[in-house]
């Protein structure tokens, strides 16, 4: 699947398999008794657990120990802090999604200038440089997510439909190229359609814009929300307004994939692949503690999910089965025998 | 020199009699804010010390900037015996400028502060055979999302690099039209029409001169004097900051260096031509036909496009065809570089452009070439070394652009004391003239699309 996005800087993406991994180079890995450091948003979400077990997972295998895992709790100053507490630790390396932008630039910019390999995920703050401020940024391609998201919607719209945008009020890569995707490709192939833009700046503000947006424009035959939490917050308060309104997100969370098996009222889903995505981070990390050269931005291309393929799609992302709820919703389960061979 | 002139040309006459207190204040306004922008002062004794300044003059002149919004004086220094100094310091965030890359195949987008930070930036793909209009409606769309997240602080000036020479941009203050910098551009008024989109004043400048713009003050240029800059894709072009600043040129035309021929074996071509992205991916192609380069035949026989970055990949994993296309290339980049390296002496040469950012051969070709050919005072500490800044370069160097632009003494003379570059007497000059043709022409300058 190709990469639709560019990177942060503008770099074309590399795929994960650039940086696998041989048996000897993870030899070599063993061999050199590394430390890595994890820094994470939070640990609380399931996109967070599955990445980290990822990371975790290929370090392990080349022999890397995890010295530290950082919940940063969504707050830049637990992070500048506990990159600053790191730094003490020295670490050979430090992964990190940066949970802002020009507020913790300079606590990561600290993390490269002290000698440790600093890998981004998701985030690149802006002034820092691939190859100079830190060895690669590994991203979903947030891009080609924003797209998958609005084709997936346009099939629900009626023409010369209003269509509701929830996007995140921080200067953040992921959700900006999300957001600027899904209007750019409503504008090319829907120009029919008419755009209401409106912006949360935390998630418990999502109430209270999805109330402003909905009662603002009482016609919005559609709704896009940058990621799955807002977007089953939304959906919640739509509901207690009576509004049956077709949506997209983006991640195959629990609440999310039980919603999409209903088709209600989520259509379709562009999922990203967390496990994936940090078993790229440790690759790229070992190939850099290795003295190997890395790209400067790894994406990961997103999967197009419907009600249709929401079981498979949900154990690629999860690696483990669909909620029950899902599989009863599409029939899989809780069938008698009588049911599934009609006589 | 040239650009002084002409601004000493367009600047208003001068009337008779008793000089106005703005006309007066203005020359030592423009002297103070640029110590304190370029941070050459960052005390009022220094200012005073540096203008040759009387204490109350600066004190009132300060007093004005404070007002404006453009000086900052909350912060306290270090003190050296006595009471601690207050801190004169650019507002940076006063205003922001908005700032856009156009090359080949991507538009770049992004919003700076006064000082040239840039404080986002977005990349996407994009063809620049579409029509320009196209171009223009995408640029103005997403310039319109940034400002939605930045509403809060003034627009005071627009910077586009673009894939070409432009040629008249020496001899204004800042763009006055649009000139034909690609075929099909003299037909649509981009400039005018982000002037008309934005109330604000544009620059452009060629991808290139934006790109060590941007080096120079962010990359790996900081702290040099004297620095070239070769930037290797499709096309090869070359920049020079000389004592700090941009040469230009006298068509802005600088470091065309692509069009220089070079001859390998019974082969003579241009540079670009033999040399270039297209012609890597050329003989990649051929090497993976015939079968010379294994890594690259078996991309050909998957039905895998060859481009540049696949010769270059297959080099960097040892196949010694890619590594033999890829070195002449640097060879060749080279001995043009070395030319010129023996000709202005530079401390720094910065390569830059996907291939010779990513690929060690290339550049070590290059390398190779530059140091045999120049002369041992020239090559002594000459450093040559690969980009770090990729894209943003071309962003951080247009916000560059913009920024000098802006405070330059000629054009920030007649606007500081207003406060905003809009109230320039030449850009309401401008914008009376797009007003006019546009009820002239009907359409000519059309909001786009949103």
């Amino acid at each position: 699947m190709t990469i639709a996005g560019l990177g942060p800087h503008g770099e074309r993406a590399s795929a994960p398999e650039r940086v696998l991994l041989l048996p000897e180079d993870m030899e070599r890995a063993r061999a050199s008794g590394l430390r890595v450091a994890v820094v994470l948003h939070t640990l609380e979400s399931d996109w967070a657990k599955q990445q980290l077990s990822g990371i975790i997972g290929m370090l392990g295998n080349c022999g890397v120990a995890v010295i530290d895992v950082i919940d940063c709790a969504f707050t830049p100053e637990v992070q500048i802090e506990a990159l600053g507490r790191l730094i003490e630790e020295t670490p050979d390396a430090i992964i990190s999604l940066p949970v802002a932008n020009s507020e913790v630039a300079a606590a990561h910019a600290r993390v490269s200038a002290t000698g440790i390999k600093l890998i981004l995920l998701d985030n690149a703050p802006t002034g820092l440089l691939p190859g100079k401020d830190y060895i690669s940024l590994v991203s979903a391609d947030n891009f080609g997510l924003g797209k998958i998201a609005a084709e997936g919607l346009s099939p629900h719209l009626p023409d010369g439909a209003e269509v509701g945008v929830l996007g995140y009020d921080a200067d953040f890569f992921a959700t900006n190229e999300r957001e600027i995707a899904f209007v750019k490709w409503m504008q090319i192939h829907r120009p029919d359609v008419t755009l209401r833009v409106q912006r949360f700046p935390a998630l418990s503000a999502v109430a209270a814009t999805t109330r402003t947006l909905a009662e603002a424009h009482p016609d919005l035959a559609g709704l896009f929300v940058v990621w799955d939490t807002p977007a089953i917050m939304a959906a919640g308060v739509l509901k207690t307004l009576g509004r049956k309104i077709p949506m997209t997100t983006v991640d195959l969370g629990h609440a999310a994939a039980i919603g999409l098996a209903a088709s209600d009222p989520l259509v379709a889903i562009a999922a990203q692949q967390p496990f994936r995505q940090g078993e790229s981070a440790a690759s790229i990390t070992v190939t850099a503690l290795l003295g190997r050269p890395a790209p400067d931005w790894v994406a990961l291309p997103g999967l197009a999910v419907t009600a249709s393929n929401v079981v498979e799609c949900f154990q690629t992302v999860w690696r483990a089965p669909a909620p029950q709820e899902v599989l009863r919703r599409l029939r899989l389960v809780g069938l008698k025998a009588s049911d599934q061979h009609p006589s | 020199m040239a650009t002084m002139a002409t601004a000493a040309n367009d600047a208003a006459p001068r009337r008779k009699g008793r000089p106005r207190v703005t006309e007066t204040a203005a020359p030592s306004l423009v002297e103070i804010l640029n110590l304190v922008r370029t941070e050459q002062a960052t005390t009022r004794q220094e200012i005073e010390r540096q203008s040759e300044l009387g204490r109350a003059v600066v004190a009132d002149r300060l007093g004005t900037l404070g007002e404006l919004g453009l000086v900052d004086e909350s912060e306290l220094g270090a003190a050296s015996g006595g009471r601690a100094p207050r801190l004169v310091r650019f507002a940076a965030d006063r205003g922001r400028i908005l700032v856009a890359t156009l090359d080949q195949t991507a538009l770049g987008v992004g919003i700076a502060d006064l000082g040239g930070s840039l404080l986002m930036e977005h990349h996407e793909s994009t063809e620049l055979s579409q029509p320009v209009s196209a171009l223009a409606d995408r640029l103005i769309t997403l310039f319109r999302w940034i400002l939605e997240r930045h509403s809060d602080i003034q627009l005071y000036g627009i910077s586009i690099s673009v894939p070409g020479a432009v040629s008249d941009g020496a001899e204004n203050l800042f763009q006055r039209a649009t000139p034909g910098v690609l075929p099909g551009w003299e037909s649509f008024p981009l400039v005018e029409t982000l002037v008309a989109a934005f109330d604000a004043p544009v620059w452009l400048r060629s991808s290139v001169e934006t790109m060590t713009m941007g080096e120079l003050h962010a990359g790996a240029g900081r702290n040099q004097r004297t620095m070239m800059f070769v930037k290797v894709g499709k096309r090869i072009g070359a920049g020079l900051a000389s004592d700090g600043v941009l040469f230009r040129g006298a068509q802005g035309a600088v470091g065309l260096i692509g069009s220089v021929p070079v001859t390998v074996g019974d082969r003579t071509g241009t540079l670009e031509a033999m040399a270039g992205s297209d012609h890597i991916a050329q003989d990649g192609r051929l090497a993976g036909e015939n079968g010379t380069s294994p890594i690259l035949a078996e991309l050909v026989r998957r039905g895998a496009d060859i481009t540049a970055l696949e010769v270059a990949q297959a080099a960097q994993m040892g196949d010694a065809a890619a590594i033999d296309i890829l070195a002449q290339s640097g060879r060749l980049i080279g001995q043009v570089v070395a030319t010129l390296a023996n000709m202005l002496n530079p401390a720094l040469i910065v390569l830059s452009g996907s291939i010779a950012q990513t690929n060690d051969i290339l550049l070590a070709s290059a390398r190779e070439a530059i140091y045999g050919a120049c002369h041992p005072l020239v090559s002594r500490d000459m450093q040559i070394i690969r980009s770090q800044m990729g894209s943003s370069s071309g962003l951080v160097g247009a916000a560059i652009v913009a920024s000098e632009g802006l405070f330059a003494p000629p054009m920030l003379k007649d606007w500081i004391m207003a406060g905003h570059p809009r109230a320039h007497p030449l850009f309401q000059e401008m914008k009376k003239e797009i007003a006019r043709r546009k009820v002239i022409k009907g359409d000519m300058v059309r909001p786009p699309d949103m």
